[in-house]
């Protein structure tokens, strides 16, 4: 057993992150005319159940030493599988989008796997494709769902702040880090982040993790899709990139690297609530769209360019360049 | 010691003709059906729809050159493309009271910065360049709607009309894309920094080792890829008349996947900008047969996305074979 150390980047980040921001968060009313109610933490946790699938999904491939940029097309292709086939059954559409999803995973994992190729490439020409073919299904329109009872039951109230669609979302955090954490299958996921070829040599069977990581990404993706259009009623083909950024920065700030190996469920969580609180607290300032997007930008340039490998022995060798030369001891006198 | 390693050598360089002979096979599969689909579709064949593809080809052709060096020195892809081009388009049309020079080289200038700020932070600091981009993109369609508050932007002189100009039939821009690929593949092929681009790109670390500048050679090569993004954005600012933060639409996929299609791997090192231009024909003519056969957008860019995927797999199998 480890010991819990504040000083590892996968702790100590997400809980300064989610720190600051519920600092922030908290101060909002003495700096913007508003006051903070019970509906505030309501809606930020329904904003983590929007986000969160997504971060997860992200987040696990992430530590799995991967980038899987299909989440978003999958995440558009969910929620339209969900609006198209689930009309009169909400489980039919809930179904063909969690499916779908694993099945995209799972052809992505094998070919990553299978022949060796880099995730970036491959999810990009997914994301590209799904996007499309979303567009395809739609006709590029928006289609709504007109089964009201399913939008207003996930979106209902449960103990003032939470709803169903946010306690699903808490649900799957903790049964991820449940498994991370209790299995077998968590050390391994970080190991082969850390070193793919040190873990195969160990006995790893690294194609069937990335394999089951990559269905588990999809899977989750769609998922989110298929909740996110219960929620609104409607699905849209092509949902921007607004969400993988937020899923990325909640990612990073959870404490994942994108050099892979790091991070955990429980660290996603915090990071992902930080966005969330954030994005609550532009709602409640009532801050412009752009000023948001500017944040966010910043943010996540701020962590990639702290987690970038070259820049400590950069700033070493801009340091040695610099310094002036030594100067000779002085010499002594008795 | 050498009659055991002949025998084992000749079965690689089997396996290696076997391995390239059956991807050239597939490649020339793939350009037949294009022929066939063409040549059995209404209205393909024809002069006008040949100025159709190679006007869109110019276009998306340009921007691509540009991610054709990002991509050759292995850091990956800007997806920050047609955000970068709808604000650059923006400034070249507000600056055309200075007159078309001025404003296409304010524009090129502020391309050229903006992705050379990108490229430094990824060369230097050795940053993600797809997340930092994706940040970028989200940054400089923020920058954008601010100053504009969300207006589109009309030019404020008519200068930009000369880039409409239609040389021998031919748009202008189509004459600049051959000018283009040819300077950047010249560039490439024959230059010092186009020739420690290649190595950057095909392993950082002995690149570095090797004492080449690595940063410095990522910057430029970023650099270039802002100049050109830029040129792109006169083009498409001019032929719309007018600027939004939409101006880019599917720029950054059309050119990521022109890149691809011309088989440049994206893990960098190898490539090169006539490619990117037989790319970015494949990928027109494409766009052009479904469009002719009346499928919708979202199928278009199904096919381009299937396509990028087919290469990339392709590409992949024929680097590793040559390795092996």
């Amino acid at each position: 057993m480890r010991r819990l150390r504040l000083a590892r980047p996968e702790l100590l980040l997400p809980l300064t992150a989610f720190g600051l921001t519920l600092v922030v968060f908290l101060l909002t009313p003495t700096w913007a005319d508003v006051e903070l109610s019970s509906f505030d933490v309501y809606n930020t946790l329904q904003i983590l159940a929007r986000l969160g699938p997504l971060a997860l999904a992200l987040g696990l491939t992430m530590i799995a030493g991967e980038f899987d940029l299909s989440v978003v097309g999958t995440y558009a292709l969910g929620g339209m599988l969900t609006v198209q086939l689930g009309q009169d059954d909400w489980r039919v559409g809930l179904l063909a989008a969690v499916g779908t999803g694993a099945a995209i995973g799972l052809v992505q994992g094998a070919l990553i796997a299978g022949l060796r190729l880099p995730s970036m490439p491959v999810t990009l020409a997914t994301y590209i494709a799904l996007l499309g073919l979303t567009s395809a299904l739609s006709d590029g329109l928006t289609k709504t769902y007109s089964n009201i009872d399913v939008t207003l039951w996930v979106d209902q109230p449960v103990l003032t702040v939470f709803s169903p669609r946010s306690l699903i979302t808490l649900g799957l955090f903790a049964l991820a880090a449940l498994l991370l954490a209790g299995s077998r299958w968590g050390r391994e996921l970080r190991a082969i982040g850390g070193d793919r070829r040190a873990s195969r040599v160990a006995g790893v069977r690294v194609g069937r993790l990335l394999v089951a990581t990559f269905a588990a990404s999809g899977a989750l993706s769609g998922l989110g899709g298929a909740l996110l259009s219960f929620s609104l009623g409607s699905a849209n083909p092509d949902p921007g990139v607004q969400p993988l950024i937020l899923a990325a920065a909640a990612a990073l700030l959870g404490g994942v690297s994108l050099a892979g190996g790091r991070g955990a469920p429980l660290g996603l969580l915090a990071g992902i609530l930080a966005v969330a609180l954030l994005a609550e607290v532009a709602t409640v300032a009532a801050l412009p769209s752009y000023v948001t997007q500017l944040f966010y930008a910043a943010l996540l340039g701020v962590i990639v360019v702290v987690d970038a490998p070259d820049l400590h022995a950069g700033v070493t060798r801009l340091r040695t360049h610099l310094r002036p030369p030594p100067v000779p001891p002085a010499e002594e006198t008795p | 010691m050498t009659a055991l390693a002949a025998p084992a050598r000749e079965a690689a360089a089997a396996r290696r003709t076997r391995a390239e002979l059956a991807t050239d096979g597939v490649v020339v599969v793939v350009v037949v059906a294009v022929l066939l689909a063409g040549l059995s579709t209404d209205r393909f064949v024809s002069v006008a729809n040949a100025k159709a593809i190679l006007t869109s080809a110019s276009l998306v052709g340009v921007c691509a050159l540009g991610l054709t060096l990002i991509m050759i020195g292995g850091s990956a892809v800007s997806l920050a493309i047609s955000q970068t081009v709808a604000a650059v388009g923006m400034v070249f049309l507000s600056a055309q009271s200075l007159g078309l020079v001025p404003a296409l080289l304010l524009a090129v200038v502020v391309g050229a910065l903006v992705t050379g700020v990108q490229g430094a932070v990824v060369g230097h600091a050795g940053a993600n360049p797809v997340v930092l981009t994706i940040a970028a993109s989200f940054a400089i369609a923020g920058v954008a709607t601010g100053v504009t508050d969300g207006v589109s932007v009309s030019p404020s002189g008519t200068g930009y009309d000369h880039l409409n100009a239609t040389p021998a039939g031919l748009p202008l821009s189509v004459y600049v894309l051959v000018a283009l690929t040819l300077g950047v593949e010249w560039t490439l092929r024959r230059t010092g920094f186009g020739r420690s681009l290649y190595l950057v790109g095909e392993n950082r670390r002995a690149a570095r080792a090797a004492g080449l500048a690595v940063g410095r050679t990522t910057t430029l090569a970023w650099l270039g890829a802002g100049a050109l993004f830029a040129v792109t954005a006169a083009f498409t600012a001019a032929f719309n008349t007018s600027a939004n933060v939409n101006l880019g639409g599917t720029l950054t996929f059309d050119a990521i996947a022109a890149v691809l299609a011309g088989g440049t791997p994206i893990t960098g090192g190898r490539g090169s900008a006539v490619r990117t231009f037989l790319g970015a024909v494949l990928i027109a003519a494409v766009s052009d047969i479904l469009l002719l056969r009346g499928y919708s957008t979202g199928v278009q860019v199904l096919v381009k996305g299937l396509i990028v995927l087919g290469v990339v797999v392709l590409v992949h199998l024929r680097t590793r074979s040559r390795q092996a």
